[in-house]
């Protein structure tokens, strides 16, 4: 076998030419043989001659079948079928468009999405190892990815059996000087394993080593590429250098290479975290250090996260305290950057699919609609002797190449889609900007086209070979085929109004909650206000004087420019989420268990505040100005903390304790409850919230709120020069009108929403389609019918109920199913969307509007199933 | 094909059968396809007729297969024909196909047997 084919190969190498002159000769020697013969049994020559001819037969089929026995059967007949597609396109020009660009629109929404799909959840992670590689963090026996404290992390990194290496990070805030404008700028603080693990070489100098992490050794700074590019002007000899952050200078010991991207923020230079923590000895004190980490081969991680446990449970023994009951928890890197975009993305990729489903339906009721047409050329085909193998072959290859036609124009659409997708996608989805059509894409791309190409071709291969010769070629024109392509497609069109409807369904709830998110009473009016963030440097804002006198000033200023109607500022702004919870008690009540501890929100916010955002006070008073340091500690909580612990009556003169009953802490006096905000993002649940009095616990990060009568930014240029003349080295963090910050709470459902009501459209449009081209086909296919029964007296209305029916009936069958899919795809909906419930009334409205379109489609053929000229008709038939 | 004028019923190839033949008949010595069509009619009584349309494809399987190897040559009369040989992987080849054949050919023959 294998050495018929070798020499097979060899032979078409070689080439055909010789073999068929070969043969030739070989076959007129045959033939002179035979006219010897003849001649010597006595025949005349011309006898002789044909005699002869006669005998051996056919020269040139046995020279083709000769020469057959050295090609490769299959691979040249497909050439031959690739020829015939390319001519069946060319053929029907129309028909080709439609399908190709029906299926790139498919592919290419699929496509898409699959790419920012694998960007973001698919391609490793840019490390070593990163397939080992976790996030870990500490966990109570309510909460998950706590901090970890740095005796703690000292203790697993020192004691662990599972990890090759550890390391902590997180971030800060800190203002660079002396070089030009003050700069407000990021900075990754690390431990100096962090490099190591993350597979990071310095580009220039070196990167932290050990002594770096010392308590009391020299500050050390490691720029990243682009703030080396970008703010330092590459310089070259920036190695041995200083830079003034917060007052305190660093010296620069290395430059990274461009390209590592592993906080979410962009980071402009990497501080040694333990030199910036300084001499820790407390096991509660949590900063906000998480750490990475490396799992030594072979070590699955659950087992991992045990070990740490049990370092854990040795030092609640050793080193009690009111976090005893801490335990460590990890995820893998990979999911830990992913894990609240993955449901979003796996919607809308699941959406893009049923998209497909739908541009196959179309094109597969197209093919079959024009191979019923072609019957007759395909029974003509059988009849000349090709095989149902080699016909079906035939259909199936020149359905495969308009897939492969609409899969490169649905990678062209891709290559688009994908950029606008990364334009138009939230700030915050890790690694979206990464996307790009690469080999993985591709290969999806040529997988569903592949598919494709089969799915819509099976439904006229299947009935190729069964045609009926005789009365296919009788041309009895619209026979049992027709009605049986017939069937196939009304379950076609049957399918996707289900679809359609189902996808519609989905739409509609997710820009239900969109919108019911956006009127939604937020609890503040952020129209008018211009938000102004800054972070004082603690090198020159050292006292709590210095920081209170500072935003106090400036909030006079502020007071005196033109328009400006209120002034209040805040740590942690609505809609912008968490920025810092912690526990609590509730002093006239009996102490909690260490595990039950309650958690609230604890903000900042001085007594201009709640007036500016238009927050109303439901009880007490705002923190006035009597509230000076020194004076009994005082707080404002929320209505829901309010409601939470005292439901019948007033929370006012109740205490709180900061910390809870196991913790230090100071205590506070209830003196106001405000109204809610939603804290976490428009059309989030109430969450209980405590605001503790600027004046009495000022911080240094504080966002001015600064209500005008006019347009929010125009103020903007007044705002930072009166920031200026107060502090020419501080810079402005961010200066906006507020409810771009609000609309920012809202990009990743809005984006979500979009796509999905993007693709609900595009089914609509696909269904029409379908339904229009299905009933259009039935018109063409009954106008004789339709004419015998006008002649026979058929009113015109009447013949419009019968066509009008079958669209109808169609559409009612679809939307039945479709609406249980939908029901019970929206549970699943509204178990990973937040917020997301069933109504009946979305349901019943996206059925209307499915029915509504499919029956608009369906106008057309209708009209022109009246308009059939009887007598013209007839004459014909 | 060729047997339009000829008024008898002739047998037909089994599948495969064609080939075996082919080298049965150069067993004897090379021969050319005409030779070879002469040799298997005249030792069939006339009982097969080899279709050309049959016999050239089959040669250059075997010619594939290298059971047969080819040569142009001169014919005894003078006359230029490309002439076949067995190989020895061919005598092989026919050997084997023999006794398989006389397996098939017996067992048949038990069971077509009029009993008694």
């Amino acid at each position: 076998m294998l050495r018929e084919y070798w020499s097979k190969l060899c032979r078409t190498l070689a080439g055909r030419r010789g073999l068929a002159g070969d043969l030739d000769a070989e076959i007129h020697a045959h033939l002179e043989f035979e006219i010897q013969e003849n001649i010597a049994r006595g025949m005349p020559p011309d006898e002789a001659r044909a005699a002869a001819r006669r005998h051996v037969g056919n020269l040139t089929q046995i020279q083709e079948g000769a020469v057959d026995a050295w090609s490769f059967p299959s691979l040249e007949s497909i050439a031959q079928d690739l020829r015939y597609g390319l001519r069946g396109i060319r053929r029907s020009p129309g028909f080709s468009l439609v399908v190709v660009v029906t299926l790139a629109l498919g592919i290419g929404a699929n496509t898409a999405i699959f790419s920012v799909v694998n960007a973001v959840l698919l391609r490793p992670l840019p490390y070593p190892a990163a397939e080992r590689l976790v996030w870990l963090g500490e966990s109570d026996p309510k909460a998950e990815g706590i901090s970890v404290t740095w005796v703690n992390y000292q203790h697993w990194r020192n004691e662990n059996h599972s990890f090759e290496d550890m390391a902590g990070f997180q971030t800060a805030h800190l203002t660079l000087t002396g070089r030009g404008e003050p700069l407000f700028t990021r900075a990754g603080l690390v431990t100096h394993g962090f490099f190591g693990l993350l597979g990071a070489h310095p580009m220039l100098g070196h990167l932290f080593n050990a002594s770096d992490d010392q308590p009391g050794a020299v500050p050390t700074a490691v720029l990243d590429y682009r703030f080396w590019i970008g703010k330092l002007g590459a310089d070259p000899g920036v190695v041995g250098a200083t830079l003034a952050l917060d007052g305190k200078p660093y010296e620069v010991i290395g430059v990274l290479p461009p390209g590592l991207h592993f906080f979410p923020q962009s980071i402009d230079f990497y501080l040694p975290l333990h030199q910036y923590e300084g001499e820790i000895v407390d096991r509660g004190r949590h900063g906000s250090m998480r750490l990475v980490a490396r799992l030594k081969p072979g070590v699955p991680l659950a087992s991992a996260v045990a070990d740490l446990d049990l370092i854990m449970r040795r030092l609640a023994q050793s080193d009690p305290g009111p976090e005893a009951q801490h335990r460590a928890s990890g995820v893998f890197l990979t999911e830990s950057m992913t894990g609240d975009i993955r449901p979003t993305l796996l919607i809308l990729l699941a959406a893009a699919g049923l998209v497909l489903i739908l541009a196959c339906a179309n094109v597969a009721s197209l093919v079959l609609a024009r191979s019923t047409a072609r019957a007759r050329e395909i029974a003509i085909r059988a009849a000349i002797g090709a095989g149902r193998k080699r016909l079906v072959r035939q259909l199936l290859t020149e359905n495969l190449l308009l897939a492969a036609l609409g899969g490169m124009a649905g990678i062209l659409l891709a290559q688009w889609g994908s950029g606008a997708l990364i334009a138009a996608g939230p700030r915050d989805i890790p690694r979206l900007a990464e996307t790009t059509l690469d080999w993985r894409v591709l290969l999806f791309a040529a997988a569903i086209t592949i598919l494709t190409g089969l799915f819509t071709g099976i439904a006229p291969v299947l009935t190729a070979g069964r045609t009926d010769l005789v009365s296919a070629l009788k041309d009895s024109a619209r026979s049992s085929a027709g009605r049986r392509g017939q069937r196939s497609r009304s379950a076609l069109v049957v399918a996707q109004i289900a679809i359609t409807l189902v996808l519609a369904f989905a739409a509609g709830l997710l820009l239900r909650n969109l919108i019911a998110a956006q009127t939604a009473d937020p609890g503040f009016v952020p129209e008018h206000v211009l938000a102004l963030e800054l972070v004082l440097p603690s090198a020159s804002y050292k006292s709590p004087q210095a920081i209170g006198g500072f935003y106090s000033q400036l909030e006079r200023d502020l007071q005196g420019l033109p328009g400006v109607t209120s002034v209040g500022a805040v740590r942690c702004p609505p809609s912008v989420g968490d920025c810092g919870d912690w526990f609590y008690s509730i002093l006239d009540r009996p102490a909690p268990q260490p595990s039950e501890v309650p958690i609230a929100l604890f903000n900042t916010a001085d007594r201009g505040y709640f007036g500016a955002m238009r927050i109303p006070l439901r009880e007490g008073r705002v923190l006035a100005d009597t509230v000076r340091p020194g004076t009994p500690l005082v707080a404002i909580v929320n209505e829901t903390f309010a409601r939470k612990w005292w439901p019948r009556e007033s929370a006012l003169g109740h205490r709180i304790k900061w910390g809870g009953p196991y913790r230090d802490g100071p205590i506070y006096e209830i003196v106001g409850v405000a109204g809610n905000v939603s804290q976490m993002g428009l059309g989030t649940e109430p969450y209980p919230e405590v605001y503790l009095p600027f004046s009495q616990s000022p911080d240094r990060a504080m966002v001015v709120m600064i209500r005008t009568g006019g347009v929010a930014s125009s103020l903007a240029p007044a705002v930072r020069r009166r920031v200026a003349a107060m502090d020419r080295n501080l810079p402005v963090e961010s200066l906006r009108p507020f409810t771009e910050t609000v609309a920012a709470s809202l990009a990743e459902r809005r984006f979500s929403t979009l796509l999905l009501a993007l693709f609900a459209v595009l089914a609509m449009a696909l269904a029409a389609v379908g339904i229009y081209g299905l009933l259009n086909y039935w018109v063409r296919v009954r106008e004789g019918e339709i004419a015998i029964r006008m002649a026979l007296g058929a009113p015109r209305p009447s013949i419009m109920r019968w066509a009008g029916w079958q669209a109808l009936r169609l559409s009612l069958i679809g939307a039945g199913i479709g609406m249980l899919a939908g029901w019970a795809v929206s549970r699943g909906l509204g178990s990973v969307v937040f917020g997301v419930s069933n109504s009946l009334t979305t349901l019943a409205a996206a059925a209307l509007a499915v029915i509504a379109v499919a029956m608009i489609a369906a106008a057309i053929p209708v009209w022109r199933a009246t308009q059939v000229d009887a007598v013209n008709k007839l004459h014909r038939v | 094909m060729s047997t339009v004028d000829d008024p008898r019923e002739r047998l037909e190839f089994l599948q495969g059968t064609l080939e075996v033949l082919i080298l049965r008949s150069l067993q004897l010595g090379p021969n050319h396809a005409y030779g070879i069509t002469q040799f298997l009619e005249q030792q069939s009584g006339d009982e097969f007729v080899v279709d050309n349309g049959s016999l050239y494809p089959a040669l250059q399987r075997l010619l594939q297969r290298t059971w047969i190897a080819a040569q142009w040559k001169t014919s005894p009369h003078g006359r230029r024909a490309k002439y076949y040989r067995l190989t020895p992987a061919g005598r092989k080849q026919l050997v084997a196909a023999t006794s398989r054949w006389q397996r098939f050919v017996e067992a048949m023959g038990r069971i077509l047997a009029p009993e008694g």
